[in-house]
Order: structure tokens, then C-alpha cells, then sequence
């Protein structure tokens, strides 16, 4: 069949005035619940199924898609601006994007995160519209065993993460891997480290502890420090990206949508993990490492980049072969099915005219996204000039609806506020808080995949190596250990090589 | 507490989390990563203490394989830090010092978050979230008035008419019914 | 009126604003409180209106005009929110608005441990289900569906047994044998541990005279994740729910080799039962909604009737249709009785896997 031309009909679809309005309202949406942590595109959309039910399927599907795109990017602006991440998948662009904010780039940042999420989305929507069914069967080939080998890789490239002192970072890290432990095992249905407290049970959810470690410890540090009044110049250049700013992005929202479509096409890759990668990339590639930390804009664009192609590749399983692989995900699939759309392998042939209103209607909702985002840049710049106590006196409010939308009890305020004073404890020793949440994140799929790989083999560890794909894996993660350590050494030789040569002409 | 001039009137930044450059080591960074690895030494007798309490169970690999070694680290990087911060607090120096009062601020925050969390049920989300929006300005130095009240509340009103109103995300409603 | 309050406030304090610098409007300083004005507003005029159909007269007599809120224990898009979601547009043409609310985690249990606070209280109610009942045990909650008032069951979704397409197991003789041969080389991989995909895993091993404490399950956060590892080759069987994998199946993804039902079901109608493989087991992963404890026996009468009610409505019958849900309605003491058949039946197999 002709892709193309059945795009071009989906296109017709989607472009009425009534669906560019409901695409409207949908990034509208989307982008405020984007911002705010703890609630994010699948709750609004489990929230507003019942609503869009006298809606015709066309409309309520290009709101979703809306939703869905919309809360991916929202969720970075309050990431550089505040640094406090609406999605802890917006987490990495907090740690370069609001350095550059607080040193009066903000505009830059959220221009280079408004457009790598739009380069990635449209290549990621391309991606699903062309190649799904390759990257479906891709996907579907990986297993546990395939699963440890990827989780070994994004361990071994995070060191990029843990920041100057590495017994510090470690420490971050293990602290990270702890929480991660915390609820019901989920092989055996054991309680660990939940001493008797049912609300642990289901473990502590990351965003929580992003907003904890993030934004609360930051508003305990204003009480100790009394700097309470402090605010940051938005905006110290006339131009949004300059022309280098944009030659030093380019690269990196493409390598960021490399390493994020097919990650998140996979069932348990999620969003997260191409993040951490692409950052972990962006610090070992840049002609600028001496910026890292202290705000370099690769450092944004790129896991901007992955986070939005992710959020691309988790259509594909669940379009093609009806996986819903996230909260989201299983919501949007709900959805689909209220309008009779029965994702999975015949979707294309069972509805197909819907099916590409949908696809075209997600390439409406990221124009749209980036026709918002972009001259708003600025505008949102300018919430940095409300004075700290008013940032943070909302930034609490927000955090405990939050806590309150996830949860909705005392004991989660409670470990919201502990986890805020273990924040405090961390920013005053200097011990880096973004590893913590890399741990949270990685543990757990580590260590689930691990011991299912090894309950699949009868504890025969040879599984781990039994694929192609593992293999090559391992591969990787061999390359990413030696490197460090061999290639300091072999340009100390080369160096010691020009020296000699200069030694001998003069 | 230190009777410290504050610095309430200085807009200086935020400090900056990461440590100071090495030979001028901050005397209260080396005290906290001390803490610090105290607390992880903690959490490492919790995690294995924990682990050896779970029950045997038949799978291949049970739920304590992981928490055990994870235990171990926590416990020796704990104990690392410990050591590192032993060894530098020798030439540690004085770093700025806190405002007046800072512990007991962040005493007081706690407590407005505890007290937000039990009235959130009896006065509805508005009246409380513009309360807890008031205690935590106030604590980071916002000036007193009537101004504060009319920001929280506007914040407030606005995620209830969004997120109850508009998208159906219940939030819990007052006597007056918002 | 208000404005002028304030006005005068603002004179008496003359605090400056918030910190903003250079020249400001002196109606700039009113925006918060002109907004914040609005809004109220705004909030007060979109009040709920109690839309109070007319049926559900027994009800309103027992819980005059208060509104019922549904607890869903589980998270969005998962099974309990879809039933929950689907009574509340039911419950519509009969009771006007109710609310459903999410507590997730851990099968059901954290909701579980709240629900049980809400003590004679009959506008609350909560779904629940096997996976509920299996996740007490497993978890060792210290509360059960002994703490609750069962009032109707709903919904049943049978599961079934399924092979990736080029598995060679074609039948469940072939997979009898391999489980007698070597019962943990047959690995099985399904949803959370301790759910309706462990529990009938263990009543296979039962039934084939294996001991259901070897065998080699493996856990997943849900059907989705459970199928990927079936489609990539490692795992022996996988088990689902019907309504999860019909699509797969008639896709020819993957192959399935029996179902958990008492006869064959419309939906799969070449598939087996096990029972006429010869295989003497029966699961449903029923739903099903329960009041709090310590209500009155007019209370549990009249909610009874009203979800009874509900599932004649139209819009309760179109939503079996669409999920694929098989209808199971039952009430009064014989769902008590079978709730607490389902317990024994639930612990004794779990007890045997080394979960109870």
C-alpha cells in the first residue's frame, strides 16, 4: 500500500479547524501537566477518557496525542528553569539546562530543548510511520538476557554523571540503588525495607524522589543560607541561539534521536535510560567538556532530543504489536479501544483511515508544540524573575499535589519531606543528587531482569551471553571500560612522540 | 546556633552544590559528608539486617541476592567518606555561615508540610495548599502582607479550577466546597 | 467591597510588592488579588450541580444526597480502573456523579489497607478481584476481603495458555509431559507475583502431579511485558488474560493451547478448555466490588440492588462488549460464599508455590 498518499489522507483528516483546536487544547494540556510533578499524560488522559467519549474518535485521539506530546516536553521547562523536573525523564536536562539558566541563558535552553524535542519527534513520527514494523520485530528480540546486557551498558557510560569526586558520586549512586529496593520484590512478592509501612509497599516512586532531592532540598538550602530574596537574570543575550549555540546542537539532538526512538521502542527500555545515555554521549563527544556542569547547551539538547524520540518509539509495540509498555502507554491503548481501534498486528488493515489521522495528527501536535514553545521561550524566561521564595513556595505547592495525585497520603508527604532533608544533607556535603535518581531508575530494572534471565536458565549464567545482540552489548560495555583507561595512555605516547620529533628538528 | 550577621538583604546567587576548589576544603561540606557516610553505615546494617530476615524462598535467585552485596557498598563507601572526611577536616576552614535561626526554618517547614498533609482533609485543598504557599514564602523571607495571601491564593485557585474543575483530578474539598 | 478592603490594607502596610525592580503601576499590585478573585469565582460557578437520576431511590434512602466514591486500587489503564471508570458512566443514568479515585500498588493491597479505615461508611466503595485476594496472601497484608462487606461480582476474564509461534509445544499433552519430565525446564512467564497467571501455574503443576513449589515462573509488572519475554524465545508458555492477548492470538503471534474456562469461549472458539485436555483445572480472574465493613444490612440491600441495576443498563452492556469481558454478575451471600471459597482455594495453592 502507499504509505505516503494514506498519510496524505490522514493529513486531510487532521487538518480541519475542529482538529487543529482540539490539538490546541491537547498540547495546552499536555504542557501544564507536563510541568507539574507527579501528574503526568497518563493520569489526564485516564482522567478525561470518560469526557471525550461524545467526541468523535478522530478529535479525541488528536487531543490525546496532544496530552502525550505535550506533557514530554512541559516537562523540561520547569527542569532549566526551576530545576525541578515535571518528568524524570526531563531529569539530565535539569543539570546542564539550569546552569545555563542561572547564568542568564535560559532563553537559549529552552530554544535548544523546543526544537531538539521537535527534530526528534518529527523523526521519531517519521520512524513510526515508515519503519514500525522493523523496529517492532527488533524489539520483540529482546529479552531478560538482552535487558541485563543494556542495563550493564548504561551503568558502565553513567560515570559521566557522577561528577568530580567519585567516591562521592558512588555513594549517590548505591544511595539511589537503596531506594530503588524499597517495596514488594516483585519475582517473589516479598516486602524489603518497608518495616511494616503499607504505603512503601509499592516502593517510593521516582518522582517523588526527584522532586524531593531536587527541589525541595534546594528550597531548605534558601532557609539555611537566607538567600531566600536571590533571583537570576534571565536574560543576557539578544539573540534566542546563536549561530554557534545552534551549530553545537544540531548534532546532538540527532545523536540523541539515534539513541532514543529505538530504546524506547523497546518494552522495558522506557524513557529514562536513553536520556543518561545520551548525556553520558554529549560529555565524551563535546569540544567543550571544560563547560559541562557549569551549563553546556549539548548537554540540554541532547537527552531533550532522546526523551522526545522515546516518547515516539513507545508507539511503535504498542501500535504494532498492541505492548503497552508504560503507564502511558496502557492508557492511550485503553483509549484506542473505546473508539474501537484494536492496536496490534491488523490495526493498519482493520482501521487503517484512523490509524493515520492519528499519525498525522501527532506530526500537528509537535508543529503546534513548537509554534507555542518557541516565542514563549522568552516569556518563560521571565519567570526567573520572581524572587526565590515565591519559586519555591509554588514549587511546594506543586510538589504536594503531586505527592497527593500519586498517593494521596500522609505517609507520602512524609517521605516527600524526608527525602528532602536527605536532599539537604547531600547538597551541603556536595554530593551529587542526580545519580541517586539513576539509581532509583536503573536498579530495579537491573535487578529484575537479572534474576530473570537467571530463573529462565535454571541459574545457568551462560544465558547472559546467548544472543547476538547480548554479545555485541558486552561488547560495548568492555569498549566504554577500556577506553578511558587506554586512550589517555596512547595519547600520552602520541604526545610523547611530537616531542621526541621536536626534540630531534631543533 | 551562630549569631551570624544574616545576609537578608544581599541578593547574592544560590550557592552553587558543587564542593569548593581543592586545597580550600568548606569545614561544614566536610561535616556533612561525615553525616553523610554515617547515614549510608546506617543504611547499610538496615539493608543486610533486613535482607537475612527475608524468608528462603525456591526461586533460582531469591529477593535478598541483591540487597546483600548492595548492603556491603553502601557500608564501605560510608565508610569511605568517613575516612576521607576525617583526613581533610584537618585543613578544613570556616565557610559562610548560616542565617540566624536556619535549623529551626527548616524545623518550621517540616512542621508546615506535616500540618498540610493532616488539614488537607478537613479544609479542603484551596484553603490549605494557600496556606502551606503563605508559611513557606514567609520562612524563605518574603515580605509580610496581604500580597503573599493574594499570590498563594490566586496559585491556590487556579490548579483547583484546572485540575478538579476542568480535568476531574478530585481534590479534596472543604465544608465550603473548594 | 473586597477590592476596597484591600485597598485599605495595602495603605496601612505599604509593603512593597514582590520584589520586583524598576517602576511599577499602582494597579499592578492588585493583579494577584484580582485573579485570585477570578478564580474563586470561577471555582464556585462550576460547582458540581447533583444530578440525581431517578432511579436509585433505595439508595438515596439509605445514603440521602451524599455522593458514592469508587476506589480503584490499582493504577490508571489497569483492570480495576477500567471497571471502575466503566461503573462510573454506568452509575451515571442511575445516581448522578460519582467519583473514582486511584490508590495504586502492590495488587491491591495498599488500597485494600486504606479502604478498610472507612469503617460503616456505605458511599464508599472499592473493586476488587482474584489478583486482590492472591496478593493479600502473597504480601502477608495483614487486612483481607474478611474486613469488607461483598457486595455483587461483575466481570470475569478467563486466561489462557499460550506458546510463541514457533515454539514446538503444539498441544497441552505435549506440555503435560514436558511438565512431568522436568517441571522447572518449563519456564512460565506472566503478570505480578502472586496474580491470577501465578496462582493457575500452580495449579497446573498440581494437576499434573508436579510440585508447584519448582516451577519456574516468571513475574512481570504486567501482561504486556510478560508476552516480550515469551516473543523472544526464552520462556517455555506464557499465561495471560483472554481479553489481553486475542489480538496475538489471531494474529498468529503467538499460539494458544488452552484456556482457563469451563467451556470454550465465543472469542476462541478452536482453543480447548483444560479440563477437556484433560488437564482437571478452572481460573477466572473475576472482579467485583465490596463495601466497607459494618454496614447495615438495609445499606448492602440497597447498594446490591443498585449495582445489580447497573449491570442491565445499556452502557454496562456495551462496555462488556468492547473490553472483551465475560459477565458474572452475582449477589448477596452467594458471592460472600464464593469470596471466601475463593480465599481457601487462593492460599492453599499459593502456600504450595512457597508464597502464602
Amino acid at each position: 500500500m502507499d504509505q505516503l498518499g494514506l498519510l496524505l489522507e490522514g493529513f486531510a483528516g487532521a487538518l480541519t479547524p475542529e482538529h487543529l483546536m482540539w490539538a490546541l487544547i491537547g498540547v495546552t494540556i499536555g504542557t501544564a501537566v507536563g510541568v507539574l510533578p507527579g501528574i503526568g499524560p497518563a493520569l489526564t488522559v485516564a482522567l478525561l477518557l470518560p469526557i471525550t467519549f461524545r467526541l468523535e474518535p478522530s478529535s479525541a485521539l488528536i487531543l490525546f496525542a496532544g496530552i502525550y506530546y505535550g506533557g514530554m516536553y512541559g516537562g523540561s521547562t520547569t527542569s532549566i528553569l526551576l530545576n525541578t523536573p515535571g518528568e524524570s525523564a526531563s531529569m539530565i536536562s535539569a543539570l546542564e539546562g539550569n546552569k545555563m539558566a542561572r547564568a542568564g541563558r535560559a532563553a537559549a535552553a529552552l530554544s535548544t530543548a523546543a526544537l531538539g524535542s521537535f527534530v526528534a519527534g518529527t523523526i521519531g513520527t517519521v520512524a513510526l510511520t515508515f519503519l514500525a514494523p522493523v523496529v517492532a520485530d527488533f524489539a520483540t528480540g529482546f529479552g531478560p538476557p538482552e535487558y541485563v546486557a543494556l542495563m550493564a551498558v548504561a551503568f558502565v557510560t553513567v560515570s559521566a554523571l557522577l561528577g568530580p569526586n567519585l567516591l562521592k558520586g558512588v555513594a549517590s549512586l548505591l544511595v539511589g540503588v537503596t531506594i530503588g529496593l524499597i517495596g514488594i520484590d516483585s519475582q517473589t512478592g516479598q516486602p524489603r525495607l518497608t518495616f511494616g509501612v503499607d504505603a512503601l509497599l509499592d516502593g517510593i516512586d521516582v518522582v517523588i524522589v526527584v522532586v524531593a532531592l531536587f527541589a525541595l532540598s534546594e528550597a531548605f538550602g534558601h532557609l539555611l543560607t537566607g538567600t531566600g530574596h536571590s533571583t537570576v537574570q534571565p536574560l543576557r543575550e539578544r539573540l534566542m541561539l546563536s549561530r554557534s549555540d545552534f551549530r553545537r546542537s544540531w548534532p546532538a539532538w540527532l545523536r540523541g534521536t539515534a539513541l532514543g526512538f529505538p530504546i524506547g521502542s523497546l518494552p522495558a527500555g522506557g524513557a529514562e535510560v536513553p536520556t543518561f545515555l545520551s548525556y553520558s554521549v554529549e560529555k565524551k563527544l563535546t569540544r567543550h567538556p571544560e563547560e559541562f556542569g557549569h551549563g553546556a547547551i549539548e548537554g540540554v539538547a541532547g537527552p531533550e532530543s532522546a526523551n522526545n524520540a522515546a516518547a515516539a518509539g513507545v508507539l511503535v509495540p504498542l501500535l504494532t504489536i498492541g505492548l503497552p509498555t508504560s503507564a502511558t502507554a496502557a492508557v492511550i491503548l485503553t483509549a484506542f479501544q473505546s473508539y474501537g481501534l484494536q492496536p496490534g498486528p491488523q490495526l493498519f488493515t482493520e482501521s487503517g483511515p484512523l490509524v493515520w489521522t492519528l499519525i498525522a495528527s501527532l506530526y500537528v501536535g509537535n508543529v503546534m508544540l513548537l509554534v507555542l514553545n518557541l516565542p514563549l521561550a522568552r516569556v518563560w524566561a521571565r519567570l526567573l524573575q520572581i524572587p526565590a521564595y515565591g519559586i519555591y513556595a509554588g514549587v511546594l505547592v506543586f510538589a504536594t499535589l503531586g505527592a497527593f495525585a500519586a498517593g494521596g497520603t500522609t505517609v507520602d508527604l512524609l517521605v516527600l519531606c524526608g527525602l528532602g532533608l536527605l536532599g539537604l544533607l547531600m547538597r551541603q556535603a556536595g554530593v551529587p543528587v542526580a545519580p541517586a535518581v539513576v539509581g532509583l531508575i536503573l536498579g530495579p530494572i537491573a535487578e529484575q531482569q537479572l534474576r530473570r534471565a537467571l530463573t529462565l536458565s535454571e541459574g545457568d549464567p551462560s544465558i547472559l551471553v546467548s544472543s547476538p545482540i547480548t554479545v555485541f552489548l558486552w561488547v560495548v560495555v568492555a569498549l566504554a571500560l577500556l577506553i578511558p583507561v587506554v586512550l589517555p595512555v596512547a595519547r600520552k605516547r602520541r604526545r610523547a612522540l611530537v616531542n621526541v620529533g621536536d626534540g630531534e628538528e631543533s | 546556633m551562630s549569631d551570624a550577621t544574616t545576609s537578608r538583604e544581599t541578593a547574592q546567587p544560590a550557592p552553587d552544590p558543587t564542593p569548593p576548589a581543592p586545597g580550600s576544603v568548606d569545614r561544614g561540606t566536610v561535616l556533612a559528608s561525615a553525616a553523610f557516610g554515617a547515614l549510608m553505615l546506617v543504611a547499610a546494617v538496615l539493608v543486610i539486617v533486613d535482607a537475612v530476615r527475608l524468608p528462603d524462598t525456591t526461586a533460582v535467585v531469591g529477593p535478598a541476592a541483591v540487597p546483600l552485596p548492595v548492603g556491603v557498598l553502601l557500608g564501605a563507601v560510608g565508610a569511605g567518606l568517613l575516612v576521607d572526611s576525617r583526613l581533610k577536616l584537618r585543613v578544613a576552614v570556616s565557610g559562610p555561615p548560616w542565617q540566624s535561626r536556619a535549623g529551626l526554618r527548616v524545623l518550621a517547614l517540616v512542621a508546615a508540610l506535616v500540618a498540610f498533609a493532616l488539614l488537607l482533609p478537613l479544609l479542603g485543598y484551596v484553603v490549605t495548599a494557600t496556606a502551606l504557599f503563605v508559611a513557606a514564602a514567609l520562612l524563605l523571607g518574603a515580605p509580610r502582607g496581604w500580597q503573599v495571601v493574594a499570590y498563594g491564593w490566586a496559585l491556590a485557585a487556579t490548579v483547583f479550577l484546572v485540575f478538579d474543575r476542568l480535568i476531574g483530578l478530585t481534590l479534596p474539598a472543604g465544608p465550603w466546597g473548594f | 467591597m473586597e477590592r476596597r478592603r484591600s485597598t485599605a490594607a495595602a495603605d496601612d502596610q505599604g509593603e512593597p510588592g514582590a520584589g520586583r525592580a524598576g517602576p511599577r503601576r499602582r494597579w499592578y499590585r492588585f493583579a494577584p488579588l484580582a485573579v485570585a478573585a477570578v478564580v474563586t469565582g470561577a471555582v464556585v460557578v462550576t460547582a458540581p450541580v447533583d444530578t440525581a437520576g431517578s432511579g436509585g431511590s433505595a439508595l438515596r434512602d439509605v445514603i440521602g444526597e451524599r455522593q458514592l466514591r469508587i476506589m480503584a486500587p490499582a493504577a490508571p489503564g489497569g483492570g480495576w480502573d477500567q471497571t471502575s471508570r466503566e461503573m462510573q458512566g454506568a452509575l451515571r443514568e442511575l445516581v448522578g456523579r460519582t467519583e473514582v479515585y486511584n490508590v495504586a500498588g502492590a495488587g491491591g493491597t495498599i488500597g485494600l489497607s486504606q479502604f478498610v479505615r472507612r469503617t460503616a461508611d456505605p458511599t464508599e466503595l472499592m473493586t476488587t478481584g482474584l489478583i486482590m485476594v492472591g496478593a493479600v496472601e502473597a504480601n502477608g497484608s495483614p487486612h483481607s476481603l474478611a474486613d469488607t462487606t461483598p457486595l455483587v461480582r461483575l466481570t470475569t476474564d478467563y486466561q489462557v495458555v499460550v506458546v510463541a509461534a514457533g515454539s514446538p509445544l503444539t498441544d497441552v499433552a505435549g506440555l503435560v509431559s514436558a511438565m512431568r519430565a522436568d517441571i522447572a525446564a518449563v519456564s512460565i512467564s506472566g503478570g505480578s507475583a502472586g496474580g491470577a497467571e501465578q496462582i493457575l501455574a500452580g495449579l497446573l503443576a498440581k494437576a499434573v502431579g508436579a510440585d508447584p513449589a519448582k516451577v519456574s515462573y516468571v513475574a512481570h509488572s504486567g501482561g504486556g511485558e510478560a508476552l516480550t519475554t515469551l516473543l523472544s524465545g526464552r520462556s517455555t508458555i506464557g499465561v495471560s488474560g483472554v481479553s489481553e492477548l486475542q489480538s496475538q492470538i489471531e494474529a498468529g503471534t503467538v499460539r494458544a493451547l488452552a484456556v482457563s474456562s469451563p467451556e470454550r469461549l465465543p472469542g476462541l472458539p478452536d482453543v480447548p478448555t483444560l479440563r477437556e485436555s484433560g488437564v482437571d483445572v478452572e481460573l477466572q480472574n473475576w472482579r467485583g466490588v465490596v463495601a466497607p465493613a459494618g454496614i447495615s444490612p438495609e445499606q448492602e440491600q440497597a447498594l446490591e440492588g443498585l449495582l445489580v441495576d447497573m449491570t442491565r443498563t445499556d452502557a454496562w452492556r456495551e462496555a462488556l462488549d468492547r473490553r472483551g469481558w465475560g459477565d458474572a454478575t452475582l449477589a448477596g451471600p452467594e458471592f460472600e460464599e464464593f469470596v471466601r471459597t475463593e480465599q481457601d482455594r487462593v492460599s492453599r495453592v499459593l502456600d504450595e508455590i512457597g508464597l502464602g
